[in-house]
């Protein structure tokens, strides 16, 4: 970088635009360690600013420690943590300026719903009058204006947690933490919530790490989904990356429902690869990880990418209908291949598709592009 | 009855007979003798209330009362004082070892009030451990006054009330959400801020029956100001035990009794009042 000679004052030390400034939480070989168990292992992670990213896992994969880190409740047992530009690794909770969403609502039950948004800002020792105006435009905001005076034992769950969230909301944190947010509300309530969340995030542009063992939450809020495994990030990627690019076994079985046809990679195909398999052999689009022939692998298809009606083009294997369930919109068929493995075949239901019976002889086909080269799966 | 069970219904006669034994009991240990007191308060005779207006009017009792108030209020706002602290580091303790210290809390109770009363006197008096410690240091200098005086009377007090102050304290703390303290530290409060917002009104149907037992329970101390106080510290119990034994007064000590069972009384329903109430502000007492 050159220096003008305009420049009176020492020129400032101002990188180019880095990915560092459009940072908000930086991980860098962040571990954890309770006793002899890793509950993180050298996890580096990068949150944009104004970006929704959502770490989903079963439970102990981590994710709930990954995000008590970054809210401060614990420390790491190594790595560094840096918040909005600033080294937050051993930083007490109380200075991160976040805000956070618990699964329980965390409202304090001895102040009413005023007060409870009014705390933050009392906080922050803001004018009372500024603070009146703020609590009822954010009242506004989430359309609970007439709930101000309740207490918060007074309100229906989804309320309590709209009022939390526009807890954290009312005193703009850079970043908001979301634990398992909507894990307490029934199905309706949940997808109502999960719009509302993503609504207010377009609006606000606040940068959102949400935590969640649900991947279809994960799928429809996210505009990246960071996929947690064992202690690490198992994969990650935006929703639709996940859904179709999974990158193991894991992944696979994680987000969406999967056939998975373990094998041996040979030579031929369009590709150059195919898979030998216990139920025949299958041509293979070119896999992203190194692959050579004679090494073990593992075939996905997609339930819904197959089809029992065959086509031009199309690989298919033969088997038997094991059984055949209406699911509304599609219907599944469970197919028992010749090895005894099944094949499970989703199709859209239409009014005048034939009916599957047990016992009839089909071919689950499906377009070889479509199906994707894993690497075997590996014990963690 | 809306219970379906037969089983858990008794009928009437074997229900009695159950009951009998307790109630027998009961009547010839509390309600007999607190009959015959009253009867006694009231029956110099022939029936009167002269014994209840003179007392009214009596110096010396008035005396006492006010004694007997200040000394269970301010032994009691001690044990508030000092049980509050002790209460929130049991709380914050893993459970394991909040059951050490909670047998520590209670180790007051497995000695008779009258062999800690004389602990406290070899450990508080004139010559006592304390005082030996101060003048040493001191190179004679101090010697603080504390056993047979107010201070006495307090001392050995709250080493009586302090458990109950505790463990009702610890019950409101316990009985708080945990994410309560982290949500507000996300929010930026400080520990002062939390512990004024959201720690002490959240336990104050602790404190609140915390209080109401201790002064229940030191109001009628008879033991402790007797051993440990001066003359000037006597209390209504002992104001009792002087009408009885020094002046053979038993229509003023029944009065005298009568009065102080009414007070106690008036707080113990009081005391449920406040745990009645506790379900409403959110905590367990």
């Amino acid at each position: 970088m050159t220096v003008t000679p305009m420049t009176v004052t020492p020129a400032p030390a101002s990188a180019p635009v880095a990915e560092g400034d459009r940072a908000m939480v930086e991980l860098q070989g962040v571990t954890k360690r309770y006793g002899e168990v890793d509950a993180l292992k050298r996890v580096d992670l990068t949150i944009r600013k104004g970006e929704f990213v959502t770490l989903l896992g079963p439970s102990g994969s981590g994710k709930s420690t990954l995000l008590n880190l970054i809210a401060g409740m614990i420390t790491p047992s190594s790595g560094r943590i840096v918040i909005d530009g600033r080294d937050a690794t051993t930083l007490p909770t109380n200075q991160r300026g976040l805000g956070m969403v618990f699964q329980n609502y965390a409202l304090m039950p001895h102040m009413t719903v005023f007060e409870n948004i009014a705390f933050p800002l009392q906080v922050r020792h803001l004018p009372k009058d500024e603070i009146k105006r703020k609590v009822e435009q954010v009242l506004d905001l989430i359309q609970l204006g007439h709930v101000a005076g309740r207490r918060p034992r007074e309100l229906s769950g989804g309320q309590q947690q709209r009022i939390s969230l526009a807890r954290c909301i009312v005193y703009n944190p850079a970043l908001i933490l979301m634990d398992e947010p909507l894990g307490a509300l029934d199905k309706n309530l949940r997808e109502q919530m999960q719009l509302e969340i993503k609504r207010l995030h377009a609006d606000l542009g606040i940068t959102m790490l949400y935590v969640t063992h649900d991947q279809d939450e994960a799928l429809t809020m996210s505009d990246r989904i960071v996929l947690m495994n064992g202690g690490k990030i198992e994969q990650q990627g935006k929703p639709d990356e996940l859904y179709f690019k999974p990158a193991t076994v894991f992944s696979a079985e994680f987000i969406g429902s999967s056939n998975l046809i373990p094998g041996i990679v040979e030579a031929g195909g369009v590709s150059g690869l195919s898979l030998r398999t216990a139920i025949g052999t299958f041509p293979v689009p070119a896999a992203d990880f190194a692959v050579s022939t004679g090494d073990k692998a593992m075939l996905l298809v997609r339930p819904e990418n197959m089809t029992l009606t065959g086509g031009p083009g199309v690989t298919s294997v033969s088997g038997r209908i094991d059984d055949s369930i209406l699911l509304g919109g599609v219907v599944r068929h469970f197919v028992r291949c010749k090895d005894q493995s099944t094949i499970i075949v989703q199709e859209l239901n239409q009014p005048d598709r034939p009916i599957a019976k047990r016992g009839d002889e089909v071919r689950a086909g499906w377009p070889p592009a479509h199906a994707r080269l894993l690497p075997p799966s590996v014990p963690h | 009855m809306a219970q379906s069970g037969t089983a858990s219904e008794l009928s009437l006669p074997s229900a009695l007979m159950l009951l009998a034994p307790l109630t027998l009991l009961m009547l010839a240990i509390l309600v007999y003798p607190l009959a015959l007191t009253v009867w006694t308060s009231v029956y110099p005779g022939q029936f009167s209330l002269q014994a209840y207006t003179e007392l009214l009017s009596s110096t010396l009792f008035l005396k006492v009362l006010k004694n007997t108030f200040e000394i269970s209020l301010s032994g009691t706002l001690v044990s508030l004082l000092v049980g509050y602290p002790v209460a929130m580091h049991l709380a914050a303790q893993p459970p394991s070892r909040r059951t050490a210290y909670l047998i520590m809390v209670m180790l007051p109770f497995w000695t008779s009030i009258l062999v800690k009363s004389f602990a406290l006197a070899a450990v508080f008096g004139n010559q006592g451990l304390v005082n030996q410690l101060l003048g040493f240091v001191s190179g004679g200098q101090i010697n603080l006054p504390m056993m047979f005086n107010r201070v006495g009377v307090i001392l050995g007090m709250i080493n009586f009330l302090l458990p109950f102050m505790i463990l009702s304290i610890l019950g409101s703390l316990l009985a708080q959400d945990r994410t309560l303290i982290l949500a507000a530290e996300t929010m930026g409060a400080k520990p002062l801020r939390i512990f004024w917002k959201i720690t002490l009104p959240l336990s104050l149907p602790g404190v609140v029956a915390g209080v109401l037992i201790n002064i229940t329970l030191s109001i009628g101390m008879y033991i402790t100001p007797a051993l440990l106080g001066g003359r000037q510290d006597m209390m209504v119990a002992n104001l009792v035990d002087f009408y009885t034994r020094q002046t053979l007064d038993w229509t003023a000590a029944s009065a005298t009794a009568v009065v102080l069972l009414l007070i106690s009384g008036l707080l113990v329903a009081l005391l449920g009042k406040v745990r009645g109430a506790s379900g409403l502000s959110g905590a367990v007492a």
